[in-house]
């Protein structure tokens, strides 16, 4: 997957609205793969809206999204699992994790199913996020801070063409958004992929291609 | 489009000077189409059965321990009710099954009653009418009827073995059609252009002879195999002429009381020997009704005054009462599988809905409706493994004990095998299965769809 284009696309709930003022809604736009982009709004501006149509988790919108031409409504839901072990990752703001399972159980979870990284890759991913102490404890029982980080591993234990972050540094202090930042984009580039990142104000530092403003 | 790059374009990043020098050749390649990395080759995750065991741990929760023991126990109880009813059923059936085979439980042979009137040729004829016949095919008990027909001409029969005197008498023959025939002996068929002519005896006629005749003659006893082989004489005269066949006795019945030949030998034999008048109307009928012990049947037989051969009704009647039985039985048994099977359904459709957020989460992070619902569809399957085993065990057990009982009441029981019944049992248990994967497949695709 090359590129994701956004045809006049508009949530549903948007739809009634003339004081829409976006450089995403209701435009032409294309993310390129390679490209870094920065999608920051106030909240209430629909940008986990707009990742959820991304990874097809909802399609209540107006217009059209495109996976490399094809319009994502057609997707069947095979392609969509191949999207979404191979060409789209996604970090949810909500994160999404199993409170069941442990740190590293979590990111195991995703890395069984894609066989994409060795197991010691994501151990010294534990290090270089400084919870390599809690790699054993139970998700369930970390800071939010702390998940999140959890949940950006198991983001990146598989192929993608697009990486979605949304609002990946929420609860984060700035040295430990730092390491979560790198290690993102080091994998990033690695695949030679696009990095999508939401934020609500505090963005992570990195040298985006885009700035757009939801 | 507007795009705001002037800010984050202007200069090199910091971060981005780190991750060049580590790998300047794939970056210098970005705007291309990057090569994506292969596989590590040192690639030392846990293997897919960590995987599995894994989203095992995860879906596991909330498996309601006490719901499926629930299940099982009930499963096991219906599971081994339609089992041991089936099996008995099978066990039980050689007992009535009518010794020759020849003719079916379900047909009953009618004919008029002989009274001292028609004996002397006075008052009622003793052959069915066409309106008569008509009238008990319009009964709801009968599926059809078929009419016994006469031989048309004199039947001479000799029986000559070597160092015996030859033995002659005169006879008859009857022919039914051949549909009714169960099962016909293998040489059951007559060759106009090798006439030879299969017969088949009622069994009475030989203990006749053997017990009879043969003892107060000195002759010696024959077994059926014996007089099978024999070749017999038979003359035919009539319409002015005389024709000489061999005949063979091909099988014997203890339900048929006639001498009986294949149909298309008696209307080849009355059309080349018979008069050249109608056929004679038929003295009596063979019924293939719905149930031999059937109400209606009895009373209507006894409202025209038919009679049949009572002592052929009794095995049918008694086949009927076990049949109903184990019907009951087995119906029973479904009946208790079938509310058990939808206890395991509810409880697994339960599971699901507990377990709603895991399992959208898991497809949310790529994996595939079939790979999520395997767990729990390989832990139904499981279940039911374990009723089939268990029920086969106790079938096999409860059935060793029955069959002692029988055998020391008919010591010449035939034991069948248990094997059908087992295969029964897991076909259930797999159709059961089946279903409940395709419907926890369903529920998770409705969770694909943000329909929960």
């Amino acid at each position: 997957m090359n590129t994701i284009c956004l045809q006049h696309v508009l949530p549903v709930v948007f739809s009634g609205r003339t004081d829409i003022d976006s450089q995403v809604w209701r435009q032409e736009l294309t993310l390129r793969r390679g490209e870094i982009c920065l999608v920051e709004a106030g909240s209430g501006r629909g940008k986990t809206s707009l990742c959820s149509y991304l990874i097809g988790h909802r399609c209540d919108y107006e217009g059209r999204i495109l996976f490399d031409e094809r319009d994502i409504r057609t997707l069947s839901q095979g392609e969509w699992v191949d999207v979404r072990q191979h060409h789209l990752s996604s970090l949810f703001q909500e994160l999404r994790l199993f409170p069941e399972l442990t740190a590293l159980e979590n990111v195991e979870i995703k890395n069984t199913l894609t066989h994409y990284k060795p197991h010691r890759e994501i151990l010294q991913w534990f290090e270089q996020l400084d919870i390599a102490d809690k790699a054993h404890v139970l998700v369930g029982r970390m800071s939010y801070g702390q998940q999140q980080r959890v949940a950006l591993m198991r983001a990146l234990a598989q192929p993608f063409d697009f990486l979605l972050a949304d609002e990946p540094i929420s609860h984060l202090d700035d040295a430990n958004a730092q390491a979560m930042g790198q290690l993102m984009l080091r994998e990033t580039r690695a695949q030679g992929a696009g990095l999508i990142v939401t934020s609500i104000g505090k963005h992570l530092d990195l040298p985006y291609d885009n700035h757009l403003v939801l | 489009m507007r795009e705001d790059r002037s800010e984050y374009n202007s200069q090199p990043h910091p971060l981005t000077e780190r991750v060049a020098s580590a790998d300047a050749a794939r970056l210098a390649g970005r705007c291309g189409t990057p090569r994506r990395p292969t596989r590590p080759e040192a690639f030392a995750t846990p293997s897919v059965d960590t995987g599995s065991r894994l989203l095992w741990r995860l879906l596991r929760q909330h498996v309601s321990l006490p719901q499926l023991a629930a299940f099982f126990m009930a499963n096991l109880l219906g599971m081994f009710i339609v089992m041991l009813g089936c099996q008995c059923y099978r066990d039980v059936r050689p007992l009535f099954a009518s010794d020759d085979g020849i003719l079916q439980a379900q047909y009953v042979i009618i004919h008029k009653p002989v009274s001292s009137m028609s004996a002397l040729g006075m008052g009622q004829t003793a052959a069915f009418s066409e309106e008569e016949i008509r009238q008990i095919e319009a009964q709801s008990f009968c599926r059809r009827v078929g009419r016994f027909s006469a031989s048309q001409y004199d039947v001479y029969c000799r029986i000559a073995v070597k160092g015996m005197p030859a033995i002659g008498t005169e006879m008859f023959f009857e022919s039914v059609p051949d549909g009714y025939i169960d099962t016909p002996p293998s040489d059951w068929k007559f060759d106009p252009s090798a006439p030879a002519i299969p017969i088949i005896l009622p069994r009475s006629y030989l203990a006749l002879y053997n017990f009879g005749f043969a003892q107060t003659r000195s002759l010696p006893k024959l077994s059926e195999g014996v007089v099978g082989m024999i070749e017999l004489d038979v003359t035919l005269s009539g319409g002015g002429r005389q024709e000489k066949y061999s005949a063979r006795v091909v099988g014997f019945s203890s339900r048929l009381n006639t001498i009986l030949v294949p149909e298309s030998f008696m209307q080849w034999s009355n059309e080349r020997l018979g008069g050249v008048g109608e056929a004679p109307s038929p003295s009596r009928l063979i019924l293939e009704v719905t149930n031999p012990a059937d109400d209606s049947l009895v009373t209507y037989l006894n409202e025209q005054g038919y009679e049949t051969e009572n002592d052929q009704q009794d095995a049918g009647r008694a086949m009927y009462v076990v049949r109903l039985l184990v019907a009951v039985v087995v119906a029973v048994g479904v009946l208790i599988c079938a509310l058990s099977f939808y206890l395991l359904l509810l409880s697994i459709y339960l599971l699901v809905e507990k377990n709603t957020d895991k399992l959208h989460n898991l497809l949310l992070i790529g994996y595939s409706p079939a790979r999520t619902a395997r767990p729990y569809q390989l832990l139904s399957a499981g279940v039911c493994l374990g009723v089939w085993v268990l029920a086969a065990v106790l079938l096999i057990l409860v059935r060793r004990y029955y069959m002692n009982l029988l055998w020391s009441m008919f010591p010449r029981l035939t034991e069948g095998s248990v094997w059908p019944v087992l295969l029964l049992g897991f076909m259930l248990l797999l159709a059961a299965s089946i279903l409940n994967a395709v419907v926890i497949r369903r529920r998770i695709i409705m969770i694909w769809k943000n329909k929960h």
